[in-house]
């Protein structure tokens, strides 16, 4: 299944593009000490608004700091911080997911009910509120991303477990008496990847927006730490006289997300060439939902 | 099952889960480490707390109590509407959600509309020419499109058509020239996503077998649309139901930028003063509204689609 | 289907945009030959809504409830002067005020403004005292009387000596007629607006704008600008759009202290041609308040203090970030400010004095490190700010990069208003960004709130002569002398300064843009209120 939805990525050209551009920003934003040509935190008041010239190719910002710098800085809370609180929704999820889809029964009904309680909160209204209680900061809009999706993923991991348990070869090792741990880790998780993969390509777009968002309204990280929402907040204030400070950043979120959005949109097409097998329908319906969850900044 | 009977046990099954999120939202206020007290007069900007004041406002405000009955007593007042008093002003909770709330509506039905209108419209077009030049690139602009942050194209056309042609405002609720900027702005987030829903639905339809029957057995190339249309439909309605809560939801950025005097901007507002109340009446009211689009996005479903109501 | 057809809508748009564009150029020039017949209206922008107008509580606009009530007395440049009291006499002892009231005042609702008015007023706002404890005079009231129709007889516990100054502020003891309190007092709210001041609220939309009219009745002559609008925008750059396409006319630094536009952005707007800029003198003082009570935090050192006073560059602030519209501050209160005439030692902007004052104190770097050191603790402090602020924000960072320099760890964190209020009031910071009163209230207001708990007395406590620093305060504020007020006010500012818990930054103004033929502007002695009736169009 893993294979073959790589073998179906690998022909999508855009597909690839999309996939470069996430390696190479993730790659970016790890390596950011090295790629970054100064301190992003180096205030130099006489070169306060300077446009680009050689040694900063996009110029600088009210403080004299190199935009470049801080937006490969910024990959850091924009990208790959959101990419650890999907992570941690999606293990979260899987987990409960897991044990409703295996368990069934009661376990199954309850953790079903959490689920539908948790997915009747607008997700973008619970962030605001987790923000509200908590104050504004990166780690509480976090704190509130891992919160409010993992319902989501607990309810698509469920459903694939639910039907792929259901196959023969999974009874069958039932009965050959493997343990129910061996069976989850070995037969259904990578089955049920490539729906997680698909959702959370889909989140992950939301969530960028979202946090973007939410910094641009000031609710986001803290100062002096740079971040691409809280850099457009900052250009916000001389939108008029200093168009160009919009720009950069504002490009970064179009092109990351639009990325995820085209790897998601793949990802689907690859998982499912025709989009209709008969199993695929039920699991459809779910990823279909997730739609839904795709509130925007 | 009957639709009746469907209908009924659909909304005996909401119940319980609305008071669910009225203890949730209920709890999640009173999670906060302050002291409602001083948050209430720091909010009314009292210049300086003395314990005095402090205890004259908890007990003013029933802060006292034990925890259940502050939730009870909260509870069925706001069945009757009473959201308490805002913090900051002392008004009536409901006095102030209630038009914010109207406006943040109205400007969520406008746009709604064109989403639905221009979802349908494209996600027809590229299901009937799917994989073609047209499909591709409306895929591939929806994409890019749904990727822009709201706020920064909305900076953009209020810079270009507000300031630079000068033909519409730049903010504020005045006319219906005010509509105009922010129903682009969350139209185009948003058709790009539902434009997909309807055209992925159109395409499975296509797949279905009634389609290879009919064709099979003569019916016209365009009646055998009209099938899939309708059929597809079906599912979008259910999604555009689901949609209307989520824009409502999510409207704060932009009303932030457009100073548009709705819910968003006075949830924004109220969570930088603390205004719990507000904040309190805020998620509530969405919740409600979600849950309650919700189960009429499913009694839809199940009124077009009779094998889903066994599944209740 | 056409195969282009969703470009083909896509072009469709565009074109009826710019058909639409091309219409509206012509409507623009149409428009602004209107705009300029409709001349006596002022539009501003407010980040807030104008609130509750209960002027005897602190949630509504100040610069509206300053055009809808009035005070017995003004402050101005000049002294405490005539307002709704024509003129007054104190007793020998210094406890007793009498008023004697204008005869020819009426409140917006035709009701008289009499000394029944003035005491129910006063009543009401003693019957709240609890909210108003930052104001000293609110705890020395003893009796309100009515001597006769037009004669009020105040008394207090002990001589006050800024007792009229106190009477004299935007809130609380101002006039709202009695036929709209509830319940007999204002506690509770009330029931309409009616001050009796050059305009009156008529109409009021709850987050989009509020609308004052000019009173024809008004005592001092009516006033020429028929009417001011204040509408809601988001600071910043919709308030600048909004400026530049007419939807207002009028912007000034908020109650907060904030510009809501940037100041390059106010300047093109001033070479446009179609605006003014105007600036007041210096108003108040923007600081950053130290911590001196944090016993086991390096803030509560005077020479840390110190050091990170010479260590800002005061004029690359003023110069850069605020570009030159406020200028440097040395001190806690400007010259302009009352008794503020004290010779204080000047300390200049000079890192390496500030590394020397670190070393004597201990704080040595060791090879290698970044942040200085002593008996193993860290040279770590935090600093907020509020998040409102994008020039706190823009200073925040420039410290904090100057502190680094220093080998000072200082961490900037960004807060709601309230939220560092309550930091202020409950000890739970280091550093914080903060504001004198203003003109009209200093140097008392700022002087006596650092005794008060929820003001600077975390501020002062920590310092070793706060004892004797209380005991003055208290002693100021109960002199009759002139001359013995001097001198201890001299010792107060002296104590703080040596000690460097208030770290001036900049003397924050008023700034005003407003049409070109706006004649009249003018500032009063406050931060908060502007003088609109005296405005009128050329």
């Amino acid at each position: 299944m893993l294979m073959r939805l790589l073998r179906n990525l690998s022909k999508d050209k855009l597909a690839m593009t999309s996939l470069a551009v996430i390696v190479i920003i993730v790659a970016a934003g790890i390596f950011a000490p090295w790629c970054a040509p100064h301190d992003p935190e180096e205030v130099n008041m006489k070169l306060r608004y300077a446009s680009s010239s050689w040694g900063y190719w996009l110029g600088n910002d009210h403080l004299g700091r190199c935009v470049l710098s801080r937006l490969i800085y910024g990959i850091r809370p924009s990208v790959l911080w959101v990419l650890v609180a999907l992570m941690m929704s999606v293990l979260l999820g899987a987990i409960v997911g897991f044990i409703a889809g295996y368990f069934k029964g009661k376990t199954d009904a309850w953790i079903m009910r959490v689920c539908d309680v948790m997915l009747s909160f607008p997700g973008y209204v619970m962030t605001l509120a987790v923000v509200g209680i908590l104050g504004a900061g990166l780690e509480h809009i976090l704190i509130a991303f891992v919160v409010m999706k993992w319902a989501w993923f607990a309810r698509v991991i469920r459903t694939s477990v639910m039907q792929f348990s259901e196959m023969e070869y999974v009874k069958f090792a039932k009965a050959s008496g493997i343990g129910s741990f061996r069976i989850i880790t070995k037969h259904i998780v990578p089955v049920t990847f490539a729906d997680v993969a698909v959702i959370a390509s889909g989140s992950m777009c939301s969530m960028m927006l979202q946090i973007s968002g939410l910094s641009f309204l000031g609710l986001g990280i803290q100062a002096p730490h740079a971040e691409w929402g809280m850099m457009l907040n900052e250009a916000r204030e001389v939108m008029f006289s200093r168009p160009e400070l919009m720009l950069a950043p504002g490009l970064a979120i179009v092109i990351v997300v639009s990325a995820f959005n085209f790897l998601s949109d793949a990802l689907q097409i690859a998982l499912n060439p025709k989009l209709m097998t008969s199993k695929g329908k039920l699991r459809k319906k779910e990823v279909g939902k997730t739609v839904y969850e795709y509130s925007r900044g | 099952m009957d639709m009746g009977s469907y209908i009924v046990k659909r909304i005996l099954l909401a119940i319980p889960l609305l008071f669910v999120i009225s203890l949730i939202t209920f709890v999640l206020i009173n999670l906060s480490l302050l002291d409602p007290a001083v948050v209430v007069l720091q909010a009314q900007e009292v210049p300086q707390i003395t314990d005095e004041l402090i205890a004259q406002t908890n007990e003013a405000l029933g802060f006292d109590k034990p925890f259940v009955i502050q939730y009870v007593n909260w509870l069925i007042a706001c069945m009757q509407f009473d959201f308490g008093s805002s913090y900051v002003s002392g008004e009536p909770v409901w006095s102030l959600v209630g038009p914010a709330f109207l406006n943040t509506l109205k400007l969520t039905l406008v746009s709604s509309v064109f989403i639905i209108g221009l979802s349908i419209l494209l996600g027809v077009i590229c299901a009937m020419r799917e994989g073609r030049a047209v499909d591709k690139s409306v895929r591939g602009l929806s994409f890019v499109l749904t990727a822009i942050p709201s706020y920064w194209l909305a900076a953009i056309l209020i810079w270009y058509l507000s300031v630079k042609l000068d033909l519409l405002p730049t903010s504020g609720m005045d006319s219906f020239k005010s509509y105009i900027l922010p129903v682009i702005v969350i139209t185009v987030s948003y058709t790009g996503i539902y434009f997909r829903t309807v055209r992925s639905s159109m395409l499975s339809n296509m797949n279905e077998d009634y389609v290879l029957y009919g064709r099979a057995s003569g019916l016209s190339e365009r009646k055998v649309t009209l099938h899939i249309l309708r059929n597809s439909l079906q599912v979008a309605v259910s999604i555009f139901c689901m949609a209307i809560p989520i824009v409502l939801g999510s409207t704060v950025v932009i009303e932030n930028v457009f100073a548009w005097p709705g819910l968003g901007r006075l949830s924004v507002r109220s969570i930088l003063n603390r205004d719990f109340p507000i904040i309190q009446a805020y998620v509530l009211i969405l919740a409600v509204t979600f849950v309650l689009f919700n189960t009429i996005s499913d009694v839809i479903n199940a009124a077009m689609n009779p094998r889903l109501r066994k599944d209740l | 289907m056409k195969k282009g057809s969703a470009f083909g809508l896509i072009l469709l748009l565009l074109s009826v945009i710019t058909v639409l564009a091309g219409c509206g150029q012509e409507e623009g020039t149409k428009k602004e030959s209107a705009n300029s017949e409709v001349k006596s209206e002022l539009i501003y922008a407010s980040a807030k809504d104008i609130n509750d107008m209960n002027p005897h509580l602190y949630t509504g606009s100040m610069p509206a409830q300053g055009m809808v009530y009035e005070s017995l007395v003004e402050n101005t440049v000049d002294g405490i002067k005539p307002l709704l009291a024509e003129s007054w006499d104190i007793a020998e002892d210094g406890k007793t005020y009498t008023f004697y009231l204008r005869q020819d005042v009426k409140f917006h609702d035709g009701e008289p403004f009499n000394a029944e008015a003035v005491k129910q007023n006063i009543d009401a706002v003693q019957a709240n005292a609890e909210k108003h404890a930052w104001i000293k005079l609110s705890t020395k009231i003893v009796s309100t009387k009515v001597m006769d129709e037009y004669t009020f007889e105040l008394v207090l516990s002990e001589p006050y000596y800024p007792a009229l100054v106190e009477l004299s502020m935007t809130r609380p003891y101002v006039f709202i007629s009695p036929k709209d309190f509830t319940n007999g007092g204002t506690k509770d709210g009330v029931s309409g607006y009616h001050g009796t001041g050059p305009y009156k609220l008529i109409a009021h939309k709850i987050d989009e704008n509020a609308t004052f009219e000019a009173n024809e009745d008004y005592w001092g002559g009516a006033p020429e600008i028929q009417k001011i609008t204040s509408k809601v925008l988001p600071a910043g750059e919709t308030t600048l759009l909004a400026l530049q396409k007419g939807e207002i006319n009028f912007v000034f630094t908020d109650d907060r202290g904030a510009d809501s536009i940037d100041v390059e952005a106010m300047n093109q707007l001033a070479d446009s041609g179609d605006f003014q800029v105007v600036r007041s003198e210096a108003m108040n003082t923007n600081m950053i308040v130290a911590n001196s009570s944090k016993m086991d935090n390096p803030v509560h050192e005077t020479a840390v203090r110190e050091a990170i006073w010479v260590a800002i560059d005061r004029e690359t602030i003023s110069n850069d970030i605020f570009n030159g519209t406020q200028t440097v501050a040395d001190t806690l209160f400007s010259s302009n400010v009352n008794y503020a005439h004290v010779e204080l030692k000047k300390r200049e902007y000079n890192p390496e004095t500030a590394k020397e004052l670190l070393e004597k104190a201990g704080w040595t770097l060791t090879n290698g490190k970044a942040v200085r050191t002593k008996n193993g603790q860290q040279l770590a402090l935090t600093l907020y700010y509020d998040s409102n602020s994008s020039s706190q924000k823009t200073q925040a960072e420039l410290i904090q990069h100057a502190l680094k320099g220093l080998g000072i760890q200082l961490e900037i964190v960004g807060e709601e208003s309230t939220s560092i209020a309550n930091r202020r009031a409950t000890g739970e910071y280091d550093l914080l960004f903060n504001q004198t009163w203003g003109l009209a209230y200093d140097p008392q207001s700022t002087i006596s709130a650092f005794t008060s708990d929820s003001a600077y007395k975390h501020t002062t406590s920590g310092l070793t002569q706060a004892e004797e620093l209380y005991k003055k305060i208290d002693e100021v504020m109960v002199s009759t002398d002139d001359a013995s007020r001097q001198l201890l006010y001299a010792d107060i500012m002296r104590i703080v300064h040596d000690e460097a818990v208030f770290i001036p930054i900049t003397n924050g103004r008023v700034t005003v843009v407003a049409p070109k033929n706006l004649d009249g502007i003018s500032f009063k002695q406050t931060q908060y209120e502007l003088p609109f009736e005296q405005m009128n169009f050329k």
